[in-house]
């Protein structure tokens, strides 16, 4: 136990919450303090001088808890440890470290790539969401403080649509995840936004990708405010890097603005209130051509979504619960040329409720948490559409050739969904070495009117010292709502089943060594039957392993994670197996960083199998509609070469006056390997190029804060 | 409704990055220009004449009959594609017939039956189909208004004569919903999909060559035009 000069606190009481007459040890001279509690409990931490803080044990050692006066942070305790994981193979990501991984541009969600178990995609290619073992982007949810956002990334950029800065930590947990989480067959990323702190202060950042302002402090004694607004500044730069010769007339230069807002106030003991906002919008307009009144030949995109989220946090003795109330509106809307279009407005509401309870036995078992919650979303989908019909996992492209004719599929009205939630679950240990997780979620979904009943479990298993076995298995659903889905009454929702095993390894403080094993079985996926209807006749399966080493020392920040994964579907019964679009078997990231001084200097090495692709071998002429049809081979049948890449940051900081300034640089791809991301076709599929990641993606910024 | 569309985006990046490809205005390329029948649309005991306007790399364009012709869709219209002194025709098959026709493609009694013809050339490696309306008359459009360099066309038969690294505009009369296609392979075409188009001859690109232009409307009829060009 020591103060925030890292001095010795002694004669601090340590007594287990819930133990009303239950163990109680005092720190010695020393600061430390011995006392028998089970993995998991909460330790309740007094000492007169300090405020009153909690503590979890989470092994047999504690780390250095750090108690702050109630003048230096009310009743905070930070714990200088990783937060356990939430599932085996599961991560949270410390916003500070994580910004420390080169290659990322400072960009906490980019750094996801880091992560064992989700796919990679060399630049410029990408995807809105995050692919987790092999599944497909819609099949994981991306939620920020507990709701869902469409989007995770700029159009332009390569940018998360939330800046670093403004997020508290990131959950990663890519299976397994427990009864509170729903939607989702594949796996969760999890941002929390954090509250504006104690010290009032201002930051800006500039970069050539964007900038922004950041504004943070107290309101009175109880609240807290923290305000972000960022634009892109790529727009400034993109006309002057577009050659003169180019058949190109961007009318809008892509530009993006985001938004957060976080209002945090401390009711009394009990009660804590929170207001989030968070928003983004995204636009371009482009003519294919230097004529800009050839509306043939225009493209123009809108994107744009904000959260708003109201919620309450109460905690009294046993009790905690987490009560909110979400509303989204967004737009996804998109016109190519003079036929085709896609304007889809949803706004919904999501009321959402969750209580845990602990008591130190029951049943015969100990430290037991029960759990229970329920949520509704209620939405509203309003959609325009006219456009070629879609194509699903696996299927090809339009290629270089597209009808701008096209719109076999229309639809122009609205859909509502009502769906509910509820979850329960219990939480005990059986002895000192053994907890264990047993629950359910029930789902109904109201526009294919079914009801999913997931049984999700795990066992914790506490090893010789630093070793701990994690084994769990779940039912997931993910509702038939992804583009063409919610046009549809008679598709049902998407199955997996998985089962993980994970070890886990601290043989001593700032050194974790995570390592899972996994198998997912997929059933009803979503696909097209032979006359183009969408059916539940798709089967898949993924296996794979993940590693992941994590050291924190002094001045080093290391990171390795490599991942394995083999995933394969069957469209329908009779089919073919093939490779999922995003089967990635092999994925490799090593990064070390060092920071001391003014400096911070690191290196990212990255090595990652090409993704599959489904090759043409002639194509037949469709002369009336002026479009060449591609013969295809068997779907996802070849795949892209390997790509590696070593990524290097350096960033200096130094005081400018009273501003505390901080320049970086960010080079992707340093050693300008040109590796083939993907190939694609002429116009009639007879020839074809490789497309070849960017040589070298430089990050220039400066960040000032007052 | 979003990722579909991130398709179409990365198509649009990949479309700008195709210089290693040769590009759809380009008529050096072995390929199937356009398939036209004449007339478009028939009715019963009238016949219409398939023949296509096929690209070839160092060749100029040609205008040549299949080699092999067939009906790919209805089934029940199979036999309506015969060849007939080195040329193929589709005959337009009596009322009864073209009712069966109707009856399986789910179509209104007094609605044209789409008859789908599959053509090949360049022994089966150029495969191509082009759609014959049975039950209706219809003809292929013209080519009017065309306009080079800010002179009427000319003929067939007069060599173009353009200027080096000059924009030379071209343009044709067509409605909104026509597809107009410009075709080189001398320069680089810009805008060769709009009815207004312009021709620039590269210092690094061919000097001689073809220019053509292909009209298509939305009842299934096609014209079509090709001159021999110089850069001079």
């Amino acid at each position: 136990m020591i103060d925030a000069l890292g001095r010795p606190v002694r004669n601090a009481t340590i007594t287990i919450e819930g133990q009303v007459d239950g163990t109680v040890a005092k720190t010695g001279r020393d600061g430390t303090f011995v006392i028998d509690a089970p993995i998991g409990a909460t330790l309740i931490v007094e000492q007169k001088a300090f405020g009153v803080g909690l503590a979890t044990v989470i092994g047999n050692t504690v780390d250095d808890i750090v108690l702050l006066t109630e003048k230096q942070l009310g009743e905070t305790i930070e714990v200088n440890s990783e937060a356990p994981a939430v599932a085996p193979g599961a991560a949270q990501l410390d916003r500070k470290e994580l910004q420390r991984i080169p290659g990322t541009g400072g960009d906490i969600v980019r750094a996801l790539t880091v992560m064992p178990g989700v796919v990679n995609l060399q630049l410029p290619l990408g995807y809105s969401g995050v692919v987790i073992r092999g599944s497909s982007p819609q099949d994981s949810r991306v939620l920020i403080d507990d709701f869902e956002v469409p989007v995770l990334f700029h159009n332009v950029g390569f940018r998360a649509v939330i800046p670093a800065e403004t997020i508290a930590s990131l959950d990663y947990i890519p299976g397994g995840f427990d009864v509170g989480y729903g939607r989702a067959s594949s796996g969760i990323v999890a941002l929390t936004t954090r509250p504006g702190d104690e010290k009032r202060s201002t930051q800006a950042e500039i970069s050539v990708i964007d900038g922004g302002l950041l504004a943070q402090g107290p309101i009175g004694k109880d609240t807290r405010y923290l305000f972000a607004l960022r634009r892109s500044t790529i727009d400034f730069v993109l006309p002057k890097v577009i050659p003169a010769s180019a058949d190109l007339s961007l009318t809008t230069v892509p530009r993006y603005y985001d938004g957060q807002l976080r209002l945090d106030h401390q009711l009394n003991e009990k009660w804590k209130l929170t207001l989030s906002d968070v928003g983004t919008d995204d636009i371009f307009e482009l003519f294919a051509t230097k004529d800009e009144n050839a509306t043939s030949k225009r493209f123009y995109n809108r994107t744009r979504f904000d959260r708003l989220t109201g919620s309450a946090r109460y905690k009294d003795g046993p009790w905690l619960a987490n009560i909110a109330l979400s509303g989204i509106y967004t737009q996804f809307l998109f016109e190519a040329g003079l036929y085709q279009n896609i304007d889809v407005r949803t706004a919904a509401v999501t009321p959402r409720i969750d209580i845990t309870h602990t008591d130190a036995t029951a049943g015969g078992l100990k430290d037991v948490v029960w759990r229970v919650g329920a949520e509704a979303q209620v939405s509203r989908v309003g959609v325009d559409l006219a456009l070629p019909n879609e194509k699903r996992e696996g299927e090809m492209m339009a290629g270089m050739m597209f009808d701008p004719k096209d719109v076999s599929q229309q639809f122009k009205g609205h859909v509502w969904f009502s769906d509910f939630a509820g979850w329960s679950s219990v939480t005990a240990s059986f002895d000192k070495r053994v907890r264990g997780t047993a629950g359910v979620r029930a789902e109904y979904f109201q526009r294919p009117n079914e009801v999913a009943i997931q049984p999700r479990g795990e066992l914790k298993f506490q090893l010789a010292k630093p070793w701990q076995l994690r084994l769990s298995a779940g039912a997931y659903r993910r509702p038939p709502e992804f583009q063409s889905e919610l046009l549809e009454k008679g598709i049902q929702s998407e199955r997996s089943k998985q089962a993980i095993v994970g070890l886990q390894y601290e043989p001593k403080d700032g050194v974790r060594v995570q390592a899972s094993t996994y198998y997912t079985d997929r059933s009803a996926l979503i696909t097209h039957d032979a006359m183009g209807k969408l059916t539940n006749n798709g089967r898949g399966t993924t296996t794979g392993a993940e590693l992941l080493a994590t050291y924190r020392g002094g001045p080093w920040f290391a990171w390795l994670s490599y991942s394995y994964s083999h995933s394969t579907r069957v469209d329908q019964p009779g089919a073919e197996r093939r490779l999922f679009s995003y089967d990635q078997p092999h994925s490799l990231n090593a990064a070390l960083s060092w920071q001391k001084g003014h400096w911070q200097l690191g290196g990212r090495f990255q090595v990652y199998s090409g993704l599959p692709f489904t090759p043409a071998t002639g194509s037949v002429f469709d002369s009336d509609h002026n479009i060449y049809v591609p013969i295809l081979a068997d779907a996802n049948s070849a795949r892209a070469p390997i790509h590696h890449q070593l990524d290097i940051r350096v960033d200096y900081s130094w005081k400018w006056g009273p501003v505390a300034m901080t320049a970086f640089l960010d080079l992707q791809n340093a050693y300008m390997n040109k590796s083939i991301v993907t190939y694609f076709y002429n116009y009639d599929y007879s020839q074809r190029a490789a497309f070849t990641s960017l040589p070298l993606i430089p990050s220039i910024g400066l960040r000032g804060i007052l | 409704m979003k990722a579909a569309w991130i398709g179409l985006g990365g198509l649009l990046v990949l479309g700008a990055c195709a210089g290693d490809l040769d590009e759809q205005w380009q008529l050096d390329h072995d390929r199937i220009i356009a398939v036209r029948a004449t007339p478009p649309g028939i009715v019963s005991g009238e016949r219409a004449e398939i023949d296509a306007l096929i690209g070839a790399v160092g060749q100029h364009p040609v205008e040549r009959p299949p080699e092999i012709a067939t009906v790919v869709s209805p089934m029940s219209l199979m036999g309506t594609v015969a060849p007939d002194a080195g040329k193929w025709y589709v005959t337009a098959p009596d009322a009864a017939r073209l009712a069966a026709a109707r009856t399986e493609l789910g179509l209104k009694a007094d609605a044209p039956v789409p008859l789908q013809v599959g053509v090949s050339y360049s022994g089966q490696t150029l495969l191509a189909f082009k759609t014959v309306f049975l039950g209706e008359t219809r003809v292929n459009p013209s080519l009017d208004d065309m306009m080079i360099d800010g002179a009427a066309a000319p003929g067939s038969t007069t060599e173009i004569v353009v200027q080096p690294l000059t924009d030379v505009r071209l343009s044709v009369k067509a409605d909104v919903d026509d597809t107009v296609n410009w075709l080189t392979s001398c320069g680089t075409m810009h805008d060769f999909d709009l009815p207004n188009a312009y021709l620039r001859v590269e210092k690094d690109d061919p000097t001689t060559g073809d220019l053509g232009v292909v009209r298509r409307v939305s009842d299934g009829g096609v014209a079509w035009h090709v001159w021999t060009i110089r850069a001079d």
